[in-house]
């Protein structure tokens, strides 16, 4: 089975929940987090309510599907913590970076460890839940099943755990914009959604136009001076240059070895199995 | 001739799959019969079974290629410009033709017959290379040549990995159709991008007007075209994309694959079976916006952002190296002069920033934000250096600074970002542990310097001893063992810092040790080549001053110090001419084997002959032995040139001709002949037909003029010419020999057999590589290889410009065939028989038609028989040096104009160079339509057309036009008046001429043209009195003189 997050912060996320609940319920818990047990999931500032559709159960007397409620938050931090820690991330290029690109920040633990608080739930005491399902143990598997999910969307917005612990976005947002990085990112949180961008046609198709007015000459040999090219058969100074870029375990790629390598296999190998074209 | 076109043909009508063709077309010049109004476009080949074999037979493609080729012929709609209801000829076919564009013509719909092509980048490559023999049957219009351009191009993108994966949404029409998202593959990033908008603007409009639909009328208004960069796109997109889905993929990578759409994308289903793209991919809108964002990262803001950042590593503190600094810095895209590191950026007032950001693009925060972060995911190491509010720079050990320099470094910057480092890490600051070859000349008796030359005297011998070095520098064994035991790769060494490569010092420790036993000894052509083949990495040479000084003489040609004009040289020499003489001596001291290859026109006849009498001259000092004859071969229309300018500078060489029915035939005859004689001139076909002969007997040197004769090594001709044998040996030509590498390897073979390995080493070492895949380093190695062998200046060098007048006027002398021979004596026995009983105006007349006859036997017998005959090379020598020269011309890419008294001379002249050429030619006589003769001279001049040829009649032409695009001048037949004859040269010499002028003025030796060439050089007997604009004046001589003026004198005659 895949993972089910893909990120540093999300699994070590997951980590605190192997530490809270036994094997059992946390590998049931799992199936949990998908569509079909997960009837509702809401986000609302620092708790998430969620109903799950439960089993039939003769043995706990339940006769007819079940549906039950639950909700899970994380202990919070105080508003002056939080002062402390924006300014602290405000101050440094590499979390704004990363932020920016829709990343938790490497060393973001050291920045919370300054306050000697951490930003990701390291004790079971720092998970707080309630389930109306009439399993006695605390957290029960609907609750993994929530937090799965939680862990899951926390790939691809950090932010949402600063959330959970109670931070207040107006604040960092009033922070951020007193440095020029700051700004930057919430330039960035202004882009808004890209609207999907619609194809007639696998490749790009030309666009008629009216002929541009030349001479017979040019019509037939073309304008300007063709562009040289130089050629040269190394291979590139870096395989997968390109993609390279963007960082490893795109948001598309869910498997849980890296992307990176395998494209780092790709790549050379289509340009090694068409020598004779290339 | 047939000119080849094609392009990119993207569908006009079609669903998703919008997959395009490569078309290839024939242009013919034949105009095929039209019978009434059809839109079949009549002049381009839609015989389907000369279609159907093209690729075999005219293209000669193997069978293999043909079916990876998978042609295919079709049918396909072409909007051109129209005149008379025909399609105008391409430019190509224009100028083979002799066309001129019409002042008006129409839009017009024409259907074409073409072949369409699985594999364009694969058929563009053995297309450009087929075309790279110059096969005079065809020729690549300007649009293919534009395909093979981007070919290499998108190639060169999909080397360097400059392609993604991509997804695409697509909603098809009908209503409540699912959402279809298809995977695939595209070229991306800055190098594409930009390269997109570069090889767009250079686009031949052709390329946007063939079409897949007919239009609606034949006639069309106002043409359609499709959009350039689309175009390209469409095309880069479907080929980048084919090339992967047809990569195979193993199961183990399948593997790591699995569920994700790149599996899709690859072109596999499911279980891993090969399938085609399709839309099973299961993927959503929002795996899309995944994609999307992630892509965008990646591409969209290549174009925007208005600098780039970069990183440069420094010491911290110049004298303490242990600790070292990466610095972030800035640099506008406008103008990259503009740096400014990040350091200093912060401390910049805010009005300050704001005058830096006109230079850096908006937004600069926020990019600069996202650059560093992306460098930092590309080298991890920089985080540390933004954990600041005013990210700036940050310190690393040196193990650090050795792995940013060593792998880091290379990575930022194939991705875009600016790197500075150290410049002893750089190519060329670079220290190196190397083994160090001291090379040593050896031979020179006394190793001082000649006092008249200022050189040493040469060496033949070269003597090596290998060293350890360092840096450089030399050092022990022990330092050496030292050095591979150093814990770091980054080592200081005597105050430098370096890196070295245990591993590899370890390997060159035993190479040497090897070595070390061995002293070597070397011929100089040896060490030339053992030096441009070494690996930089290993071995670094070092010479003494002798081999110093030989070696700056014999690379850096234009330094070299000129010769002074040999004793008995009637003349002077040119200064670069003085060069050259004292190269050819150097190269000949060091058993070096040169060919000289100056521009045409730069008299490198003159300098053999100079260095024939400076070889006596040192002989005379020397008094060694006599010399032994040198054998000249040279086109058989070039040998009667020689022996009249060795007669004319160097009358005291003595030169016999090896040619005809009478010469010697066996040893003893050919040797007894020889005696006295310093030159043996004789042709290529001699050459072969004798080589026994020839072979038998001890030359001083092998000069080989026109040497392109032999470029083809499996010719019987050039097997003949490298079985002689002579301890020098030379060739000349005019032609770039550096352009087909076959040829060059030829040549070269007959100068230093061995030199550049087998022909078949070569090829697959050299002619391939560059001339197939166009590989820049492999062309590098060629050029410092060959180098120093060839000696080529040009007419446009800075140097050779201050050394000529701005017209320079040579004579060329040829013989006459036996054939013309004949002719003439024919006419002189008559004429004078009737020149006895003439008189009067009678008189008068009878002299000007004998010289008109002379003078069209001496042109070509075809033109005085008038008889439809042959007008071949073969029966005129005087044609056929003027032909060769023609080529020389067009090669080095210039423009020409040849002037003549006849009209049938131009006539016949223009169709026999339309067959041989493919250039733009123009023919203006007496009867050209002024309006006809303005567009000639419109097309001639235009800087943007190709060399071509202007050949002009001397009454129609000789005045009144300007023609500065023209740098060579023939006068094909001479007018018995220099000022006449000026005019006309004077046509390109002109205001607006910025080149020099070579006017080349045509003598037949042994006839009238001689003599009175003679009479014209010799001011004495040319007062201007007697000599008016025409050739009334030559009527006036007695019946004596004018006999001996036309004379013809019988040892000049040359067989073919």
């Amino acid at each position: 089975m895949a993972k089910i997050t893909r990120t540093w912060w999300g699994e070590s996320f997951l980590d605190v929940l192997s530490i809270s609940m036994d094997e059992g319920r946390l590998k049931r818990g799992r199936a949990y987090s998908s569509p079909n047990r997960l009837l509702k999931f809401d986000i609302n500032q620092r708790s998430i309510k969620a109903t799950l559709r439960g089993n039939i159960n003769h043995y706990f007397g339940v006769y007819k599907e079940p549906r039950y409620k639950a909700e899970v938050k994380l202990t919070t931090f105080s508003a002056k913590q939080w002062d402390n820690i924006i300014a602290e991330i405000t101050h440094n290029a590499a979390c704004l970076s990363q932020l920016l690109m829709n990343e938790m920040p490497a060393s973001i633990e050291d920045v919370f460890a300054k306050q000697n608080l951490h930003l990701l739930p390291e004790r079971s005491t720092d998970l707080i839940s309630h389930c109306s399902c009439p399993d006695y143990a605390d957290p029960c598997k609907h609750v993994a099943g929530v937090y799965y999910k939680v862990a899951s969307l926390l790939d691809r917005d950090p932010f949402l755990l600063f959330q959970l612990r109670g931070m207040d976005v107006n604040k960092l947002q009033e922070k951020l914009a007193l440095s020029p990085l700051g700004k930057a990112l919430i330039d960035r949180w202004n882009d808004g959604e890209q609207p999907i961008e619609y194809h007639l046609h696998r490749y790009s198709a030309p666009q008629p136009c009216p002929l541009k007015p030349s001479t017979i000459q040019q019509f037939w040999q073309g304008k300007s001076v063709l562009p040289e090219v130089e050629n040269s058969m190394d291979s590139p100074a870096t395989t997968a240059v390109l993609i390279k870029k963007a960082g490893d375990y795109p948001l598309f790629w869910q498997r849980d070895n890296s992307f990176i390598e395998i494209m780092e296999i790709i790549y050379p190998r289509i340009v090694d199995k068409n020598k004779l074209a290339l | 001739m047939n000119v080849y076109h094609g392009t990119w043909l993207p569908p006009s009508n079609a669903d998703f799959n919008n997959n395009g063709q490569f078309v290839f077309w024939i242009e013919t010049p034949t105009h095929n019969k039209r019978k009434n109004k059809t839109i079949k476009h009549p002049n381009h080949l839609s015989n389907l079974l000369k279609l159907d074999t093209f690729l075999s037979s005219d293209l000669a493609l193997t069978n293999a290629l043909i079916n990876k080729l998978n042609p295919e012929i079709i049918g396909c709609y072409a909007t051109l410009p129209s005149a008379d209801n025909r399609p105008l000829p391409s430019s190509e076919m224009a100028n083979y033709l002799g066309d001129y564009p019409p002042d008006d013509y129409h839009w017009q719909n024409w259907s074409m017959t073409v072949i369409s092509m699985a594999q364009p980048l694969l058929f563009l490559r053995e297309l450009s290379f087929i075309a790279s023999f110059n096969n005079p049957k065809f020729r690549l219009g300007a649009d293919l040549l534009f395909w093979i351009r981007y070919a290499q191009q998108l190639r060169q993108l999909v080397r360097q990995h400059q392609f993604i994966p991509v997804m695409k949404c697509h909603q098809p029409a009908r209503k409540a159709a699912r959402l279809k998202i298809y995977t695939g593959w595209s070229p991306a990033g800055k190098h594409y991008e930009e390269g997109l908008q570069a090889f767009a603007s250079a686009l031949p409009s052709i390329c946007t007007m063939i079409s897949d639909t007919k239009s609606k009328s034949m006639k069309i208004s106002q043409p359609k075209a499709i959009d350039s960069i689309d175009l390209l796109r469409h095309f880069s997109e479907q080929i980048v994309e084919a090339l992967v889905i047809k990569t195979p993929i193993t199961k183990q990578i399948l593997k790591k694959l699995k569920d994700n759409w790149l599996t899709n994308a690859l072109g596999y289903d499911e279980s891993d079976n090969p399938t085609l793209p399709n839309d099973a991919t299961g993927l959503s809108t929002e795996d899309w916006k995944q994609w999307h964002r992630w892509q965008k990262e990646i591409t969209g803001q290549a174009q925007h952002i208005g600098f780039s950042l970069g990183v440069r590593l420094q010491p911290l503190d110049t004298k303490k190296e242990t600790q070292w600094q990466l610095n972030f810095y800035v640099e506008s895209s406008k103008d990259p002069s503009l740096k400014i590191d990040l350091a200093e950026w912060w401390l910049l007032s805010a009005t300050q920033q704001k005058q830096w950001q006109k230079n850096l693009g908006e937004q600069f925060e926020r990019n600069l934000l996202m650059n560093m972060g992306h460098a930092a995911r590309m080298c991890p190491l920089l985080w540390q250096g933004m954990e600041s509010t005013h990210p700036a720079s940050l310190i690393v050990d040196l193990n650090t600074a050795y792995e940013f320099l060593k792998n880091d470094a290379s990575v930022l910057e194939a991705a875009g970002f600016k790197i500075i480092v150290p410049s002893w890490w750089t190519p060329k600051g670079r220290k190196r542990a190397r083994i160090r070859v001291k090379a040593s000349g050896k031979s020179a008796p006394s190793q001082e310097k000649d006092t008249g030359t200022g050189y040493f005297a040469l060496p033949s011998l070269v003597q090596y001893q290998y060293e350890l070095s360092v840096g450089g520098e030399t050092v022990t064994e022990k330092e050496w063992q030292e050095l591979i035991n150093a814990k770091s790769s980054l080592v200081q060494f005597r105050g430098e810092w370096m890196e070295l490569d245990g591993g590899q010092m370890s390997q060159l420790l035993e190479l040497w040790q090897q070595q070390e036993q061995n002293s070597e000894e070397l011929s100089v052509s040896d060490l030339l080549k053992q030096v441009a083949e070494a690996d930089e990495d290993s071995i670094e040479y070092v010479f003494d001053e002798v081999l110093t000084d030989v070696l700056s003489r014999l690379q850096q040609q234009e330094k070299i110090k000129p010769q002074n004009d040999p004793e008995g040289l009637q003349g002077e020499l040119r200064e670069y001419q003085k060069q050259g003489l004292a190269w050819l001596t150097a190269q000949e001291a060091l058993g070096l084997n040169p060919c000289l290859a100056d521009d045409m026109g730069l008299g490198k006849t003159i300098q053999i002959i100079a260095l024939l009498l400076h070889e006596r001259e040192q002989d005379k000092q020397s008094k060694k032995t006599s010399l032994l004859p040198t054998l000249l071969i040279a086109p058989t229309s070039v040998i009667g040139n020689w022996q009249k300018e060795m007669g004319k500078f160097a009358p005291q060489l003595s030169s016999l001709i090896h040619h005809g029915i009478k010469r010697a035939k066996k040893t003893a005859e050919l040797t007894e002949a020889m005696a006295g004689h310093d030159v043996l001139i004789t042709s290529f076909s001699i050459a072969r037909r004798d080589n026994k002969l020839l072979k038998e007997q001890n030359w001083q040197r092998i000069v080989v003029d026109e040497a392109q004769n032999i470029k083809n090594p499996k010719s019987a001709q050039a097997k003949a010419i490298y079985a002689l044998k002579a301890p020098h040996r030379i060739a000349m030509t005019g032609t770039p020999i550096e352009n087909r590498l076959m040829d060059m390897w030829s040549l070269f073979h007959f100068l230093n057999p061995g030199y550049l390995g087998t022909a078949l080493q070569f090829k697959r070492g050299y002619e391939t590589p560059i001339q197939r895949d166009n590989d820049v380093h492999r062309s590098r190695q060629l050029k410092r290889l060959v180098h120093p062998f060839i000696l080529r200046r040009l007419k446009t060098d800075k140097s050779i410009i201050d050394d000529l007048p701005d017209k320079v006027e040579q004579k060329v002398y040829c013989n006459l065939t036996k054939e013309q021979a004949s002719l003439y004596q024919a006419v002189v026995d008559d004429v004078q028989e009737q020149l006895e009983e003439a008189d009067g105006i009678q008189r008068k007349g009878l002299i000007l038609s004998t010289l008109m006859k002379l003078k069209q036997i001496c042109n070509h017998p075809a033109q005085f028989l008038q008889d439809g005959s042959d007008f071949s090379e073969m029966r005129s020598h005087k044609l056929a040096r003027v032909n060769e020269m023609i080529n020389v011309a067009l090669e080095d890419g210039d423009s020409l104009l040849i002037f003549t008294q006849f009209t049938e001379i131009g006539t016949q002249l223009e169709t026999l160079l339309r067959e041989k050429h493919a250039c733009p030619i123009h023919y203006l006589h007496g009867g050209t339509s002024r309006k006809k003769r303005e567009q000639m001279i419109e097309g001639f001049q235009n800087p943007d057309s190709d060399a071509g040829i202007f050949i002009l009649s001397l009454k129609a032409g000789g005045v009144g036009i300007t023609l500065t695009q023209a740098n060579h001048v023939f006068h094909f037949d001479r007018w018995w008046n220099p000022a006449v004859e000026n005019q006309a040269t004077d046509r390109a010499y002109r205001i607006g001429q910025e080149k020099k002028v070579f006017a080349h003025k045509m003598v037949t030796l042994g006839t009238l043209e001689e003599r009175i060439d003679q009479m014209l050089e010799d001011k004495q007997s040319l007062a201007d009195n007697i000599v008016g604009t025409d050739e009334n004046w030559l009527t006036e001589m007695d019946n004596a003189a004018f006999q001996q003026l036309i004379q013809l004198n019988r040892t000049t005659i040359m067989e073919a």
